[in-house]
């Protein structure tokens, strides 16, 4: 039932053309869950395949959209400037909103973006070439909200999550969780205040945020804004009462994921490779590259080998190398056909 | 009573204490900044010890020892001071997932420093700690056991290091030529294109060239691909400290270190090595790790530019307004509004230079001289140039102001003697008041240089970028690439301190960064401050 709910939520977020695509990546059970986070070898499908060169790739590749994926894209290039030494990369990464306006001006070839495009975004790109923009899913970021490591803290709903972050309380919580005692914490910890930490309103993850946990709801005043996500991490290293949010990737020893369940009551999980892509995690999202292809045309020969890069052996490796989770062959099979 | 205070208060003795203590309370400031940096920046380059850890529960921890806490809340009778615990770099990414690993210290059973511990610097996933297994060339063994092993492997890190080098030289600098003549050419034949002249035999000549250029390519590629594969030619099983086996291409080991096996000497030896790495290096996984030599060039490249670019406008302008302006109300305004332009933030002259400089003039520019590269923007994008100017801009009320007070110290006496001697008024200025002047317009360039190194917001939007392929100078004509992105190392902290996932093990890079950017501008300004006595002693003598 739960895993219908999330392939519903998917749906919302993944393209029109993805939307199978993404209820197909459900649909690959990776096992039981509560493996080690350490384990990266786990995450490697040996199905991936090797990346295989070919003649006449050069020239420049712009991309502009992304902070979140911009220290991924930058991995990406310079592993693809080994492949292909005559290319040059130049990445700029400002944020999500900055990857429309250059795909649609042509000063980039390839947009990362942490969320989709908007309705907006899309037809002003509609307007120029008559035809949608593509978007390819390269990479899986569950949304961790980060505790201090010695929180006790077992498990939140996302109701107690809302209520903790919002002033608004859309998911209906009966009490503002403004101290750990009304999470459910006692001795030493009952009466120490929750101290928020989130980001700033130009961010993508906060969009995401605001969207999938508060409903839309108001932020409380008091949340700190962090001008990154590692930011976020470091306040809650530093606070004891801390509790934030950001990607999965800037976990560090100094704080503690916490396993969320989709319901009070329901089951809780930790933001895993195995939880998210079975769809059991709750703020697990894509990540994606946005790129300028006519109907029926083939992509610029640099643009798809790139692409080809990203999906191969090499680069889903550097997505985990990055702390992001990677894609099953099956689903870059689906994705690497859809784009012929 | 009353008295002697009173005496006390009219002495102006307690106006001094303040005084004093303002001072004493500025600098201590200063120096707290410049300490705390240096402690965790220069910390950084040290070849730290390993300490290997028995748990109660068997289990076994390698690392280095990064710091120690009282666990809050934990007094019990057994701990009244409560229980500690201590921070270790574990490294082993790869197999641990993280880099950091707090350990409660009552549940270390034994702890000691093995001689025999190896610590690999990687060129991927961070450090790996831990002990050699065996060393093989292809299915061949060469060397088992960990002093075996060692032995064996150092003489393979240096070959594979050298491998690097001449790798590195093959794209950078051979293949960088072809590329850039490629590049040349496809743009010539583009630019033909756009004329209507794409059927001479100048586009043929061009494409034949092209091919030939594209032929040469092809043949360093091979040499390429058979230097990488001479990296993973050699590779080592190491293995953790409780058993756990990696294998690795020798080529991804930078270097490999006992560092509990070393003298102080090498210890100290080792420490500049590795300074001396970070300041020449290029930026590995992201720029989390490697060096930050470009950043540092970027840096020093851009404030020059700026300098260059400051310093006249600057001058004329307070010339013209201390000397030949008629002083009354408009002078006076156009004054109040320079001051203020030194209050505007930073971020305004950033979005003001995207908008004119970048948009206006270089789209403008990019349309005129380089229709061939579009939509590909040559100018019409941020570059060092365009950031340089808006700095320039930034700190041009710095330059007028001091300017301004420089010239209204030079005595009336002076333009009056000039002037009664026959000289014309150019003269006089030229010859006599820029003279006099100089101490002061130099000071407003070491004000200028000061703050616009440190400057980081404006430059996001008008072209400093996380990587960048190429230096903006290089010995391609016209050896200045003002067009190019560029990388700094305020942009650099900003980045990787609050942008790179893994934060904590990117941390002393941070420090490092910082560390050195202080030392760019105090160098900065120091050689504008000997620029100023040079100068002054020079124009007192002639001035004799």
């Amino acid at each position: 039932m739960r895993r219908f709910a999330f392939a519903n939520v998917t749906s919302r977020f993944c393209g029109n053309r993805i939307v199978f695509l993404c209820s197909f990546f459900l649909a690959i059970s990776i096992g039981s869950s509560n493996q080690s986070w350490a384990a990266s070898e786990s995450m490697v499908d040996p199905a991936w395949k090797d990346y295989r060169q070919v003649s006449g790739v050069s020239g420049n590749l712009n991309s502009i959209g992304s902070d979140t994926l911009n220290n991924l894209m930058t991995l990406w290039a310079e592993g693809f400037r080994r492949e292909y030494p005559n290319v040059k990369i130049q990445i700029e990464g400002k944020g999500s909103s900055t990857a429309p306006p250059a795909l649609i001006e042509g000063t980039a070839q390839v947009g990362p973006m942490s969320r989709q495009m908007k309705a907006k975004e899309m037809d002003k790109f509609e307007a120029k070439f008559g035809y949608k923009a593509t978007s390819v899913p390269v990479a899986v970021d569950a949304l961790a909200v980060y505790v201090n490591k010695d929180n006790p803290v077992k498990c939140m709903s996302m109701e107690e999550v809302d209520a903790a972050f919002s002033k608004t309380r859309r998911r209906g919580h009966a009490v503002d969780i403004d101290a750990w005692g009304k999470a459910g914490l006692d001795g030493n910890w009952k009466r120490t205040r929750v101290s928020l930490y989130g980001r700033n309103s130009a961010s993508g993850t906060y969009g995401y945020f605001k969207k999938k946990v508060l409903k839309k709801g108001d932020y409380k005043d008091e949340v700190k804004e962090q001008p990154g996500s590692a930011s976020v991490v470091q306040g809650v290293t530093e606070d004891r009462g801390g509790l934030g949010y950001s990607g999965i990737g800037y976990r560090t020893s100094g704080v503690r994921a916490i396993p969320l369940s989709a319901k009070s009551g329901a089951g809780c999980f930790d933001p895993t490779f195995a939880n998210s892509s079975a769809g059991k995690y709750p703020l697990a999202r894509f990540l994606y590259l946005y790129v300028n292809k006519a109907p029926g045309k083939p992509l610029p020969p640099l643009v798809e080998e790139f692409l080809k890069y990203v999906y191969s052996k090499a680069g889903q490796k550097i997505v985990i190398k990055d702390g992001y989770f990677p894609l099953p062959q099956t689903v870059i099979t689906k994705i690497l056909g859809d784009m012929q | 009573m009353p008295d002697r205070i009173k005496k006390f208060l009219d002495s102006g003795a307690l106006f001094i204490w303040f005084c004093g203590t303002a001072v004493a309370a500025s600098l201590l400031m200063v120096g707290g900044v410049l300490l705390l940096i240096m402690i965790n920046g220069l910390g950084f380059f040290w070849p730290h010890a390993l300490v290997e850890m028995t748990l109660s529960d068997g289990t076994r921890v390698l690392g280095e020892l990064k710091s120690e806490e009282v666990i809050p809340y934990s007094e019990t009778p057994e701990f009244p001071k409560g229980k500690t615990r201590v921070r270790l770099k574990v490294g082993n990414r790869d197999l641990y997932g993280l880099d950091f690993r707090w350990v409660d210290t009552d549940r270390i059973a034994s702890a000691d420093s093995p001689k025999d511990a190896v610590a690999f610097e990687r060129r991927e996933w961070g450090n790996f700690y831990g002990r050699i297994r065996e060393v093989s060339r292809g299915e061949d063994i060469v060397a088992t056991g960990n002093q075996e092993g060692w032995q064996a492997l150092q003489p393979l890190i240096g070959r594979a290091n050298d491998l690097h080098e001449e790798i590195e030289h093959l794209q950078r600098d051979v293949i960088g030529d072809i590329n850039y003549e490629i590049e040349g050419t496809r743009l010539r034949i583009r630019e033909l294109e756009l004329h209507g002249r794409s059927q001479t035999p100048e586009v043929t000549e061009l494409q034949a060239a092209t091919k030939q250029l594209e032929s040469r390519y092809h043949k360093h590629v091979e040499t390429l691909r058979a230097l990488s594969r001479q990296l993973d030619e050699y590779s080592v099983v190491l293995v953790e400290t409780n058993g756990s086996e990696k294998r690795l291409a020798v080529g991804q080991i930078v270097k490999a270190l006992r560092p509990n096996d070393m003298s102080l000497i090498e210890k100290i030896l080792r420490y500049f090595i590795n300074f001396w790495s970070v300041l020449s290096e290029e930026p590995r996984e992201a720029n989390t790790e490697g060096g930050i030599f470009p950043a540092i060039f970027g840096t020093v490249m851009m404030v020059l530019i700026m300098s260059v670019a400051v310093v006249p406008f600057g001058v004329l302008a307070a010339f013209y307004l201390r000397e030949y302006a008629r002083q009354g109300l408009i002078v006076r305004v156009i004054r109040i509004a320079v001051n203020n332009l030194a209050g505007v933030p930073s971020i305004v002259f950033g979005v003001f230079g995207l908008g004119f400089f970048v948009y206006a003039v270089g789209g403008t520019i990019d349309n005129l001289f380089y229709p061939e590269a579009l939509p590909t923007p040559t100018f019409g994008t941020g570059g060092i140039l365009w950031a340089s100017f808006t700095l320039a801009l930034l700190t041009v009320p710095v330059v007028i102001v001091s300017t301004e007070e420089g010239l209204s110290a030079v005595p009336q006496e002076y333009r009056e003697g000039s002037l009664a001697l026959g000289a014309t008024k150019f003269e006089s200025m030229l010859r006599v008041i820029l003279p006099s002047a100089l101490p002061g317009i130099l000071t407003g360039l070491i004000l200028a240089v000061a703050r616009a190194t440190g400057e980081v917001a404006p430059l996001m939007l008008t072209g400093v970028v996380k990587l960048a392929p190429a230096l903006p100078l290089d010995h391609h004509f016209p050896f200045l690439h003002f067009e190019r992105k560029f990388m700094h190392l305020g942009f650099h902290i900003f980045d990787v301190g609050f942008q790179s996932p893994n934060v904590e093990a990117a941390k002393p890079m941070v420090y490092v960064t910082t560390l050195i950017l202080v030392m760019v501008v105090i160098g900065l300004n120091l050689s504008a401050v000997a620029l100023r006595n040079y100068m002054q002693k020079k124009f007192k003598a002639s001035a004799v």
